[in-house]
């Protein structure tokens, strides 16, 4: 056994009138690395109010997604070793520039509306063929990298762009998304997702800084999308 | 876009932003020094930084610049008022501004016509204008001194 140290933003609405940090010491195996969800577990057991979100425990839900060593990622699939490296001490923070609830839970509305309205679903007011509309391998390739996005909100809320603009930008996981619909064979709502994003916040803002690509826990590339969407723009002519 | 979303998401839809309002007593973690930013976003922050100091030290160019074009007199002025040690210097540092200023902002062109848009291509390029910068600003320093 070795000691692990972390510091934990607090706050709870109904007792304090301002976030702290809390410091704590939890017993973790010396022997194997822990993923930083396994210490935070521990910390729980030490003091049961410590409020976080979970539930898959491995980076698919994207519900644990917390700024940890400065760093946004998931708790779940983000490795002590990685995050706090020989020191063995963790600092752990909710995702930054949203309104936090309590802890390390932050009210994701803001990243939520901006997913919203980039129109997630597919547009095609063709009758749908028989059995289902058809794709050539192709085609379906231009979709990698692109639909693998689980919504953690760990590269919007890691964007300066996004921290000073939360409701005119869009921000890197709904402008990927953006893409993944644009870049789609069967999405016909080709010219009005692009009219729609045709101002100078909802894509312009991103100054490819690539914060959101060194954070995305799943290895994809909002940079890149959004550089596609400003070239179709451009292309457009608009 | 008339075309309507599929029910589910609809009903999520139909919330009103009021409805969803934030709560502005909330705070937000948002400490600039708790997060830890990649070579990329420095290079980004930095690259705006210069390109103020540049702005700011437009007047200041200038004036001097009108000094050494007004007369034979004024260019030696001028030129004399350059030699001495201070102004040489925040010449030095004004040069080393629009050196970074140029090389990184060249990186923002071409990663525009998409090259370096990769996480691996994109580090090596930041990195590369650190690397280059560095290397103008000695040469700056040797042609001043």
């Amino acid at each position: 056994m070795s000691q692990v140290l972390i510091s934990i933003y607090r706050y709870n609405p109904e007792q304090d009138s301002k976030p702290r940090m809390q410091n704590l010491e939890v017993e973790a195996p010396g022997d194997r690395d822990l993923m930083v969800l396994d210490v935070l577990e521990l910390a729980k057991a030490k003091d049961p109010s410590i409020t976080y979100r979970r539930s898959c425990r491995e980076g698919v839900c994207g519900s644990d997604g917390m700024n940890i060593n400065g760093v946004n990622g998931l708790a779940c699939i983000t490795p002590l070793s990685k995050a706090a490296g020989p020191a063995r001490k963790l600092v752990l923070r909710p995702l930054p520039g949203l309104p936090v609830i309590r802890d390390l839970v932050v009210d994701l509305s803001q990243f939520y509306e901006q997913f919203e309205k980039i129109k997630p679903w597919l547009i095609n007011d063709e009758p749908p063929p028989a059995i289902e509309r058809l794709q050539s391998p192709e085609e379906r390739e231009k979709l990698d990298g692109l639909y693998e996005c689980i919504l953690c909100a760990c590269c919007t809320t890691s964007c300066p762009s996004f921290w000073w603009n939360p409701d005119k930008f869009v921000g890197p996981a709904g402008l990927l998304q953006s893409y993944r619909f644009l870049a789609d064979s069967r999405d016909e709502a080709t010219a009005e997702r692009l009219a729609e994003l045709d101002d100078p916040f909802s894509v312009f803002r991103c100054r490819g800084i690539m914060n959101c690509v060194s954070v995305c826990p799943k290895g994809l590339n909002p940079t890149r999308a959004i550089g596609k969407i400003r070239n179709m723009l451009v292309e457009q002519g608009t | 876009m008339s075309r309507k979303p599929p029910a589910n998401i609809l009903s999520l839809a139909s919330q009103t932003a009021a409805q969803r309002k934030v709560k502005t007593a909330r705070p937000v973690n948002l400490n600039l020094f708790s997060i830890k930013w990649p070579v990329t976003a420095l290079v980004s922050i930095t690259h705006r930084i210069s390109g103020v100091l540049l702005f700011l030290a437009m007047p200041l160019l200038l004036y001097v610049f009108e000094m050494s074009l007004s007369s034979e007199a004024g260019f030696r002025q001028a030129g004399a008022m350059l030699a001495s040690p201070m102004p040489r210097l925040l010449c030095w540092l004004l040069a080393v501004a629009l050196l970074y200023h140029l090389i990184a902002g060249c990186r923002h062109l071409l990663m525009d016509i998409g090259f370096g848009e990769t996480w691996r291509a994109g580090k090596a390029g930041a990195r590369a204008v650190i690397v280059l910068s560095a290397l103008t600003a000695v040469l700056a320093g040797i042609w001043l001194w």
